[in-house]
């Protein structure tokens, strides 16, 4: 969210005229209909009256929002005072929450925030050091709300850092008056970057404390320092980050809260800012929140839109409950927008379903821009529209995963038998199939995953839906085909594509099982797995790269260390080692021999699962950093395989159903997903 | 108590147990006082690294058998920190830059900048130069061993290096050509058994000659292995029998296991089966090329005939897919399956004739 | 890949210069490599190309050459030739100011090139050395390894070398003709130097043996310029290689063998008695033991290949194994595993063996 947000939060004055123009335009030009057709005035003299307020917001402004209010409520003059302020203010704004009640995260992670906050306000006075907040999640998920409420219930003031853009802007801004006083710091500021800035105002934000401190020990000048947006220096060299934050944790007096959010298509910054060694070594508290669950996004809708039909009388038109679902599903669990889009659809008289778009897409294409920018992503736009069918699931990315998979596994047919085609010759035959139903490309890029990740999805569930040993074998080769085109990483950009396309259309067609439309009736449901790969391959090098460190002294190359001296030393009792090696060494030397291979704790995907996860790099790099992100507990993890496996199996099955009413859990494998950048370095040559 | 392989390690060129001849033209090399790069090549675990080490050792003398590990942190042009394990002695620096992964070529570089423009602390020691050790050079990419080949001429006054590696075909020609490549072939099963009898004397434990012919044969010659599989035969029993097992790896065994679980039944649900098994192995850090060549061992002695041929051609297009590719699990999979659909049909023919 | 083989010559000449600059005090055994020890003084030293010393010498009288490009297997002293000539134009004092070698591998770019070259080029020069006798007034660029340069950097070259045509003379040097652009080709005098003959090599290799007081038997001699093929640099390395390991014994064609990584054919006859007469098992013991020995899967296939062309198979045979070969050779360059590699070479050789032609 980061971009979308700095521009709302740079200065908060700037956002009503940032927001508020599209709105009003979009108004007067309502306004401008209403004109033609009620005085039916001439359109020159209307277009003088209705544009220069646009274009001078500044000093027309009120009477422009009369026009406004005029325009969206011509019938209720009486309501335009009471309204006036509401209107301009986004509601997302006017209607943050106030209380914890009003909060629409899970109650366990304001309550963990909580005690966060208050453990570590108390401590303050023992001048403990700072202590580091790090909250992650999704956009829209009530981060901020949360912290700002908590603050604001435990008494304390959120001083928070903002990218400084320019210097004028830097003036205006009223925490920055108060953290640096400005006839003495200001002038100097011109020129120190961003990171000296941040650093600056780390420190100061201490010192300024201690000061107060000082003065009046009430518990006004109790106070968490908030940072939301990173100067972007620190998203190249997160060491920068790790230095000043070491010297704060030394320095520091009063709780410093980050948050940063999970970008949709997974370019981990939180991850690559905070890597796991440094969040330990830093004793940084990692909490992450999860999508906003529909039945409280529902709540906290129903409750706006109760307030907001009060106030105005009944006169804003007021979306019904079947339209808050669409608004709920449509947002996947970003609260922000699904407020916006609420205010939209019920500002406007246009009819619903058409409202609900145009916000969702704006939104999700500004999303994708602020990310990687992928041109699947956007280009998929434009089809969902008219695809009725995927009204919907075009919306709610979700949705889609398992619908796609299934698209492909279960690979509906065409059911007319009177060959219209030539048919194959009778040496081909076994190739004969009839003529699919979905478009298997189309599928993969509407599931706004990359090609790769999708494959290791299929790779996942596909021996389930063959009941061949011939067919499980073209399948896999295919499978094994898409991974080689993908290979060269200087030409994956362009074979991704392939890469999917073999993969998809071969399984399809290798299921011959399923090769005619009259013999697929038996296909009963089969549930749908989460991939394993990632997590293997993740514990793999995690596992290498532990024995490397820790069995350096015996100077063996990994193979020799992994193959040979592991395996042994487990057998042997030689007293020569720390707990560490012990405990690694039981762990990775020894494998559950004799028992019967236990299948991997399967987690099952359900149709709630958004397929948001981007792989661009994951194999080949060094070994990801590790990441905090909640790991899929069923994990295949130190290779103890739940022996019980058809329970395990069963009670994921179970879950298939209830999950709606529970938080969906979207980073299961993005966790795995560390990209890190290929990079060629120039060689000097001297 | 270290290990036995570490214990008994020779530690001379006289006193290495076999190659003597080798030994021998490797002395004269240090005597003769014009030391070039040299290019140590042969299969895991026929003593490479102890050759090296004895031969630094007739370069050096018994300083550089003082090692201390370091942690050096370099610093590519791209601002990027890389973290990588060292050990050293006052005369030589070892490491493994293919643990760089793909900045490999900038640890190269910078390490021996390092080593070759550092003075030699002691000038007791008439050799004018310092020796990098560079390991596992079959691995490095490829970009790092064209860095290699020029680094190798820039600093040969003042440096030399050891590459050490397990097979030449990897390592590009500029660099064979520009080093004394050393053969170091695998032991013959007759001298480990002599090694083996060696250091159990030493121990004060006497070992049967049969089952030191066994654990020479199991072992695959490899010495390392002999004498971990020695010294586990030890814990096991003791006093040896000449018909004792002779403890396996885990992974061994395991991967015997999923072998026969795959021979036994071919269906799409063994394959899952299999899977499960296969990420079992390299969650304990079994390399995936590791796990196909002990797969298809086994399973080439499950079948017969012209069907071992075809086994072995689908085993090397698939370690070859393998090492390109970037999951492994695909190319893995994709063997067991093909495997499983060419021995169903042999069976099946078998039944039918 | 064969271009980079050509580095080896600057290998040598580096630490020369090195030494010759360092502060070291013991002088009089310094080791220099035998590649430059008996490196040609002059044009007519250089072994075998003697349509290409011929015409070099004509030039060399007139005191003029034109831009040259010399090109061939690695080896064969293309270097050498250029170096010679110029020492011969020059003499030793003014060869250092006249005479400038790039090597590609050192600085490619373009820029750098153009840089070098401009700031060399520029000066003019006189048309007497300083002993008095006559030398072409300009200086000579030899740009090694020039087919390694990119595209780009052989355009740039094209139009420095007309604008200093006037003071310098270019000099390509590199192993495939074809890797140079069509442009700088029509600008220079094309040279081939053919492949050594083996009775030159072993003249030469005899020459440095009896002037290094060295022992060596006959067939040492022979299979040095085997393992060699036609790489004299290469044969002249392995020498100096082996007198290195061998200290004060003689040169036996075993250690030459052994140094050169070479594959006994005793093993590789026995491999192919395997294939075609014996069973799986059998075979993969072979090709086990093999590797065990740590000799090189490539090594094993480019030699296994010269065999297999001289057995009696018929040609389809013949066509359907090198292909595999191809294959193989391929998959290994790409890091697949030998053993593996091998084994499918080996089962395809058997396969076709047991197809009766």
């Amino acid at each position: 969210m980061s971009k979308l947000s700095l521009g709302r939060k740079v200065s908060s004055n700037k956002l009503s005229s940032w927001v508020e123009p599209s709105f009003g335009d979009l108004l007067s030009g309502s306004d401008l209909n209403s004109f033609h057709l009620k005085k039916g005035a001439s359109s020159g003299e209307t277009k003088s009256k209705s544009r220069p307020p646009t274009a001078d917001s500044k000093s027309q402004r009120p009477s422009k929002r009369r026009a406004t209010c005029q325009a969206s409520e011509p019938q209720c003059p009486s309501g335009r005072d009471l309204t006036q302020g509401g209107q301009d203010e986004p509601w997302v704004d006017k209607h943050s929450p106030s209380s914890q009640a009003e909060l629409a995260v899970h109650k366990k992670k304001v309550e963990e925030v909580e005690n966060w906050l208050k453990s570590h306000l108390d401590h303050k006075l023992e001048n403990k050091g700072g202590a580091i907040l790090l909250l992650t999640g999704p956009s829209g998920c009530g981060k901020t709300a949360t912290i700002q409420v908590l603050a604001q219930e435990l008494g304390c003031r959120v001083q928070e850092w903002y990218n400084p853009t320019t210097v004028s802007e830097f003036r205006t801004e009223d925490s920055f008056k108060e953290t640096f006083d400005p006839e003495s710091r200001f002038n100097g500021f011109h020129g120190i970057s961003q990171t000296a800035a941040f650093q600056e105002f780390l420190l100061r934000a201490n010192k300024y404390s201690r000061l107060q401190m000082i003065g009046d020990s009430g518990t006004s000048d109790r106070k968490v320092i908030l940072v939301e947006d990173l100067p972007n220096q620190f998203y190249r060299q997160p060491a920068s980050l790790h230095g000043i934050l070491r010297r704060f944790v030394t320095t520091g007096r009063c709780p410093l809260v980050f948050i940063i959010s999970d970008s949709l298509s997974g370019d981990s910054s939180s991850r690559r800012l905070f890597p796991r060694d440094v969040q330990e070594e830093l004793g940084i508290c990692n909490i992450s929140f999860n999508p906003v669950a529909p039945t409280s996004m529902m709540k906290v809708l129903s409750r706006i839109v109760a307030q907001e039909a009060a106030k105005s009388g009944g006169r804003v038109s007021v979306p019904d409950k079947a339209a808050l679902d669409l608004l709920c599903t449509g947002s996947s669990g970003d609260i922000r927008s699904a407020i916006n889009s609420l205010q939209f659809s019920s500002l406007t008289d246009f009819s619903l379903e058409g409202s609900l778009w145009a916000p969702k897409k704006g939104k999700a294409l500004s999303s994708k821009g602020l990310s990687k920018p992928r041109g699947k992503g956007k280009s998929s736009k434009g089809p969902d529209k008219q695809d009725s069918d995927q009204a919907i699931g075009g919306k709610d990315a979700s949705l889609f995963l398992f619908r796609a998979l299934g698209k492909i596994l279960y690979c509906k047919r065409e059911n007319d038998t009177d060959a219209k085609g030539p048919s194959l010759p009778a040496h081909l035959s076994e190739h004969q199939r009839d003529t699919l139903l979905v478009d298997p490309e189309l599928v993969v890029e509407k599931s706004h995953m990359s090609g790769e990740l999708f494959n290791l999805y299929l790779q996942q569930n596909y021996p389930e839906f063959f009941s061949d040993v011939d067919d499980v074998a073209r399948a896999s080769e295919y499978l094994s085909d898409s991974d080689f085109l993908t290979a060269d990483w200087s030409s994956r950009s362009t074979m991704r594509e392939y890469g999917s396309s073999v993969a998809t259309r071969g399984l399809i067609h290798s299921n011959s099982s399923r090769a005619r439309a009259d013999s697929q009736g038996s296909m009963g449901f089969r549930p749908l797995h989460k991939p394993h790969w990632l997590l293997v391959d993740k514990k793999y090098r995690e596992n290498c790269q532990a024995a490397q460190s820790l069995f350096t002294s015996y100077c063996l190359t990994p193979l020799g260390l992994q193959t040979e001296l592991l395996p042994y030393l487990a057998q042997l009792t030689n007293p020569m080692r720390n707990q560490a090696q012990i405990a690694f060494i039981q762990d990775v030397g020894r494998l559950p021999l004799r028992r019967y291979p236990g299948r991997l704790k399967l987690e099952a995907l359900t149709d709630r699962d958004p397929g948001m996860l981007d792989i661009d790099s994951e194999e080949e790099e060094e070994p990801a950093v590790p990441s905090s992100a909640p790991i899929v507990s069923s994990s295949s993890g130190q290779g103890e395989p739940d022996g019980s496996d058809d329970s395990a199996l069963a009670s994921s099955q179970g879950t298939v159903g209830d999950l709606p009413a529970s938080q969906p859990q979207p980073t299961t494998s993005q966790a795995l997903l560390e990209s890190e950048e290929f990079v060629i370095e120039e060689y000097d040559s001297d | 108590m270290s290990l036995w392989v570490d214990k008994y390690r020779p530690t001379s060129l006289g006193k290495l147990d076999y190659h003597k001849e080798q030994a021998n033209q490797l002395k004269n090399l240090v005597q003769c006082g014009d030391f070039p790069h040299l290019l140590v090549y042969g299969p895991s675990g026929a003593g490479k690294k102890t050759r090296i080490m004895c031969l630094l050792r007739e370069l050096y003398g018994p300083g550089v058998e003082k090692l201390r590990i370091e942690h050096q942190s370099i610093t590519a042009p791209s601002k990027k920190k890389i973290e990588i394990n060292t050990i050293a002695s006052n005369y030589h620096l070892e490491v493994n830059a293919s643990d760089a992964g793909n900045s490999d070529r900038v640890v190269i570089q910078e390490l021996i900048k390092t080593v070759a423009q550092s003075q030699q602390i002691q000038s007791s020691t008439q050799k004018e130069f310092k020796v990098v050790l560079l390991t596992e050079v079959d691995r490095l990419t490829k970009d790092a061993q064209h860095a290699l080949r020029r680094t190798m001429e820039k600093y040969m006054s003042t440096c030399r290096l050891i590459l050490c590696c397990n097979s030449t075909s990897k390592v590009i020609a500029p660099i064979r050509s520009r080093c004394l490549a050393v053969r170091v072939p695998l032991p013959s099963v007759e001298e480990v058994c002599s090694v083996l009898t060696g250091v159990c004397r030493k121990e004060g434990l006497l070992l049967p000659g049969e089952l030191a012919k066994q654990i020479a044969e199991k072992s695959g010659r490899n010495l390392r292995k002999a004498l971990l599989m020695c010294e586990a035969c030890r814990v096991q029993q003791y006093p040896f029998s000449s018909d004792q097992d002779i403890p396996e790896t885990d992974w061994e065994v395991y991967l015997r296991e999923t072998a026969n679980a795959i021979v036994s039944q071919q269906s799409p649900q063994r394959l899952l089966e299999v899977r499960a098994r296969l990420y079992e192995l390299l969650t304990h850090c079994i390399p995936p090329e590791i796990i196909i060549k002990g797969l298809v061992s086994e399973l080439l002695s499950n079948c017969d005939g012209h069907l071992k041929a075809e086994v072995a051609q689908l085993a090397a297009y698939y370690e070859h897919r393998l090492q390109l590719g970037s999951k492994a699990i695909y190319h893995l999979e994709a063997f067991v399956a093909k495997f499983m659909a060419i021995y169903k049909k042999f069976m099946e023919d078998g039944l039918m004739a | 890949m064969q271009a980079f083989l050509k580095g080896a010559s600057i290998q040598s000449t580096k630490p020369q210069k090195d030494k010759a600059a360092g502060p070291s005090g013991e002088k009089k055994n310094k080791p220099v490599p035998w590649v430059e020890k008996y490196r040609p003084k002059c044009v007519d030293e250089v072994a075998f190309q003697e349509e290409v010393v011929a015409v070099l010498k004509k030039s060399l009288e007139g005191a003029d050459l034109p831009n040259l490009l010399f090109y061939g297997p690695p080896g064969t002293g293309k270097t050498s030739t250029i170096l010679a000539a110029a020492r011969e134009l020059y003499g030793p004092e003014l060869y250092r100011q006249r005479v400038l070698e790039l090597n590609a591998s050192d600085e490619r770019g373009i820029q750098v090139i153009r840089e070098k070259v401009k700031n060399f080029a520029q000066l003019t020069v006189a048309g007497t050395r300083t002993d008095g006798k006559p030398c072409p007034p300009f200086k000579i660029i030899i740009l090694d390894e020039a087919d390694s340069m990119t595209n780009a950097a052989q355009a740039a070259l094209r139009r420095t070398m007309e604008k200093e045509s006037r003071t310098t003379r270019f000099c390509l040097i590199c192993n495939y003709v074809s890797r140079i652009i069509e442009p700088l080709t029509s600008r220079c005098s094309k040279f081939r130097f053919k492949p050594l003959d083996d009775q030159i090599q072993e003249e030469r290799l005899v020459e440095i043996c009896e002037k290094e007081n060295l022992k060596y038997t006959k067939e040492a001699i022979a299979a040095l310029v085997k393992v060699s093929e036609g790489d004299l640099r290469k044969a002249i390395t392995f020498l100096q290689s082996t007198a290195r390991l061998n200290g004060e014994k003689d040169i036996t064609e075993s250690i030459v063998i052994e140094i050169a990584g070479v594959v006994p054919t005793k093993m590789l006859n026995n491999l192919l008695q395997i294939c075609y007469s014996s069973t799986f098992d059998k075979l993969e013991i072979a090709v086990k033991n093999m590797i065990d020995e740590g000799y090189a899967a490539t090594q094993i296939i480019s030699q296994l290949h010269d065999m297999i062309i001289e057995e009696s198979l018929s040609d389809r045979q013949k066509s359907a194994i090198t292909e595999k070969m191809a294959e193989v050779d391929k998959c290994l360059a790409d890091g697949a595993d030998e053993y593996l590699q091998m084994m499918s070479l080996c089962s395809v050789i058997m396969q076709q063996a047991s197809q009766s032609n």
